[in-house]
């Protein structure tokens, strides 16, 4: 307790009152206003919303129809859910739901030349151009006029980690860590106005700081409208996807969920002790085992091999998903 | 008047229609103006208010509604679709159908106007081709179940049995957990005279809504056809002991509902209450 007191009074600095009127404020007004305005010109330049493409969403959607049908499949009777599966099999391997059925042959054209995509790039761009360039300018004037202020002294105490996040620009071993640089106020301001200007802008605001970091991030590319975009901004191969998910649906096998649904109805009503619902697990557990070991002393080899191969398409496709 | 709000928005996030409460609690906040107050609000409250008000036959507010959207908006789909549904209430279905075309030549995706056209197509009693436009639009918009559940009643109306069948199917698979979807799906297996997967679906229904009665009735019609009938061979069919069981179980659970003095009481006193207001 006395070293603290002690390090307190040693570290009595006054600060000019017109740091706080000339500095503090000053950049904290500049800030806001300068995400006042950069959520007008987002605003502007975001202009009409992109018209969603018929044929994508159709593709996106089949490709949903499959995981639909391998997950949700046990509700379906036996019948409905292979019907199911062939056709949709069938049409993924030709391709009846891709945007252009015939793209697959053809050798991939350069993704420049698409314009879709070209503009789908511009606008993350134009996006990025609008984040970058503000915060560019605040942090360059900043450095310019206020380098190595010390604006703010924090009320409560702080470990010395924290140094480097508040006493940025400041090359002092033994200041104490609640005094604050100019340019550590500006990253405090940037990150902490959010709230504020939830309250100016409402929800969904274009000048969220944070929003900036996600999209510099991922370079700004929306997925939703453009074609689609893989990780590395590259459009996917559609085709490719397609059979991943064919793969995906022939391995998967119909379990359906009515089967002893009537057992499972008089066991809810007592009729039944619930022991025969164990029962039924064990005896179906044990006659898949019985298949699958008559199975393996016929044909081995081959169902080793196939086994193999699905599972290097099932992890094939579990990454393309 | 917050309270009101609230409601509406509520009533909007679930996607309820409800028109009569949506004309009781919007209407003064469109006569009043107050409904401005709301901001942004205040067009999804018109919206809504709009399409109650036609739901309800009262063109007057509908009228006002729309205006005030339109000034706001001036040629939106969205505000067209309005105008279209007007137009249809108004029983001017040609002219609502040009509209819906229009919004379509536009926008080829704008899913409200596409699922007015099926809706039109089949007020005007023109069935094959709403379920043709229908099936267009559920290519595209495959998860829509309450699109499948429009096709399948399409279909029933035709009499195409398996073809609702399917509808339902896909119902089912994206809507697993509701009973009604599998009640409907087994009564049509049961028109198909497809017995012993009706009984099972009939099972699937009380197990999953306790007591349902109508699942308890279609589990007693089918296990008394099953019974009559000779034994299935097939090894999915359900075994005669589990039949008897079931059907005894069905038995027992009607007569409890209905038999119990509570029960009884009420549905006198429901039945009773319906028969003095006719």
């Amino acid at each position: 307790m006395g070293a603290w007191t002690v390090l307190q009074e040693r570290q009595a600095m006054l600060l000019d009152p017109a740091i706080r009127d000339w500095v503090l404020i000053p950049i904290m007004i500049v800030m806001v206003l300068v995400g006042v305005v950069r959520h007008q010109v987002t605003v502007l330049l975001n202009g009409t919303p992109k018209k969603a493409d018929l044929k994508s969403a159709r593709e996106t959607k089949a490709l949903q129809r499959g995981a639909i049908l391998r997950a949700y499949g046990t509700h379906l009777p036996e019948h409905a859910f292979q019907a199911r599966k062939v056709y949709l099999s069938e049409a993924f391997e030709k391709g009846t739901y891709l945007k252009d059925p015939n793209a697959g042959s053809k050798p991939k054209q350069n993704v420049m030349q698409d314009p879709a995509y070209v503009e789908t790039m511009m606008d993350g761009m134009k996006k990025n151009m609008m984040n970058i360039i503000p915060q560019t300018v605040i942090m360059g004037w900043i450095n310019f006029f206020f380098s190595g202020f010390v604006l703010i002294k924090l009320p409560f105490p702080l470990t010395i980690r924290f140094k480097s996040m508040l006493q940025r620009g400041i090359e002092t071993n033994d200041m104490d860590v609640t005094w604050v640089s100019s340019l550590s106020w500006y990253f405090l301001n940037l990150f902490g106005l959010q709230s504020v200007f939830t309250l100016i802008l409402g929800s969904g605001h274009a000048a969220d700081a944070m929003r900036d970091m996600q999209a510099m991030s991922t370079m700004g590319m929306g997925a939703a409208a453009g074609p689609q975009m893989g990780p590395t901004g590259q459009p996917q191969d559609m085709q490719k996807i397609f059979l991943g998910e064919k793969e995906n649906l022939e391995l998967t096998e119909h379990e359906w969920g009515l089967d002893n649904v009537e057992t499972r109805l008089l066991v809810k009503y007592g009729k039944k002790p619930r022991s025969v619902l164990v029962d039924y697990k064990k005896s179906k557990a044990l006659a898949a085992a019985a298949s699958s070991a008559s199975h393996a002393s016929s044909q081995a080899a081959a169902i080793t091999a196939s086994a193999a191969a699905g599972g290097s398409g099932r992890k094939k496709g579990k990454r393309q998903a | 008047m917050v309270s009101a709000a609230k409601v509406l928005q509520d009533l909007r996030a679930s996607a309820e229609r409800k028109p009569d409460v949506v004309v009781r609690l919007g209407k003064p906040l469109v006569e009043s103006g107050a409904v401005r107050k709301l901001d942004a609000d205040a067009w999804l409250v018109y919206e809504q208010v709009a399409i109650a008000a036609l739901d309800t036959g009262d063109d007057a507010l509908a009228q006002k509604c729309i205006q005030a959207l339109e000034d706001k908006f001036p040629g939106s789909a969205r505000v067209r679709r309005l105008h279209g549904m007007q137009l249809e209430a108004d029983g001017k279905l040609t002219e609502a159908g040009e509209i819906y075309k229009a919004i379509l030549n536009e926008d080829e995706t704008n899913v409200l106007a596409a699922k007015r056209q099926v809706m039109l197509l089949r007020a005007m009693g023109l069935p094959s081709e709403a379920i043709g436009a229908l099936v267009k639009y559920l290519d595209i918009n495959y998860t829509d179940f309450e699109g499948w559940l429009q096709l399948a009643d399409l279909y029933l109306d035709e009499l195409m049995y398996a073809q609702a069948a399917f509808c339902m199917e896909e119902v089912l698979m994206l809507q697993p957990q509701n009973h009604i979807f599998h009640l409907k799906y087994a009564e049509i297996l049961y028109t198909q005279e497809n017995i012993p997967l009706a009984l099972k679906q009939f099972c699937r229904v009380v197990e999953l809504c306790k007591d349902h009665v109508r699942g308890l009735y279609g589990i007693k019609l089918c296990t008394s056809r099953l019974l009559n009938a000779a034994p299935s061979k097939s090894p999915a069919a359900t075994s005669q002991e589990d039949l008897t069981a079931i059907d005894l179980l069905a038995t027992e659970r009607l007569i409890a509902v209905y038999g119990s003095g509570a029960a009884a009481a009420a549905t006198k006193a429901v039945s009773t209450k319906w028969i003095e207001n006719l």
